[in-house]
């Protein structure tokens, strides 16, 4: 699954550990997700859309 | 549910090292002093509880593994998960492999092997699918 997660990331000046911080994730697992390596639980996707004050369909598309 | 509410991700490594080392710590002294144990019990049924001294650590790593399961977020709980079923796969693969063997004439080996031929066989598979994954 494609997403904006890096440049979103990037646009608010944040690398992979502050946003695995504040998603009390692994810097691997974000790394992963924006990796397309792995899709992220719709629980995680929404703390992601939260986050970024976005709707998901924003951020991922399939 | 984001995991904003429980103990930070990021430490479940740490602590689970840590608790590792002291729970392998304690089995191995517990390991070494089983057969001193038994052999001051006063009786058969202090014997039978001697002898299980060395178990209570084993148990104590696997809540310690579990703990470690619960800290961790969901990417790493599939790898974890992953990992843990092709090594226990191998690892019974190896101890059955070698009952039959045992059929032949190959020295027999307690069945005290059988877990540290599992977790041996994790930790390879857990250092092999990490390599894998880079």
């Amino acid at each position: 699954m494609k997403n904006r997660l890096p440049a979103l990331r990037a646009d608010r000046g944040m690398t992979q550990a502050d946003l695995a911080d504040r998603l009390n994730v692994s810097r691997q697992t974000v790394n992963a997700i924006e990796t397309g390596r792995y899709d992220p639980s719709l629980p995680l996707a929404f703390a992601i859309a939260k986050l970024f004050k976005l709707p998901i369909e924003e951020i991922f598309e399939p | 549910m984001a995991q904003a509410d429980v103990a930070p991700v990021k430490y479940a490594g740490r602590s689970y090292l840590i608790e590792m080392a002291v729970a392998a710590l304690v089995y191995a002294g517990a390991a070494w002093a089983r057969h001193w144990l038994i052999a001051q019990a006063p009786s058969h049924e202090w014997a039978i509880a001697a002898s299980l001294v060395p178990a209570l650590p084993v148990w104590a790593m696997f809540l310690v593994v579990w703990r470690y399961y619960r800290r961790i977020d969901e990417f790493e709980k599939q790898r974890f998960l992953e990992t843990l079923a092709i090594s226990f796969g191998i690892g019974s693969c190896l101890v059955c492999t070698y009952a039959f063997l045992a059929d032949a004439g190959v020295p027999e080996i307690a069945i005290t092997w059988a877990w540290p031929t599992l977790a041996v066989s994790w930790a390879i598979t857990g250092a092999i699918m990490h390599l894998a994954r880079r």
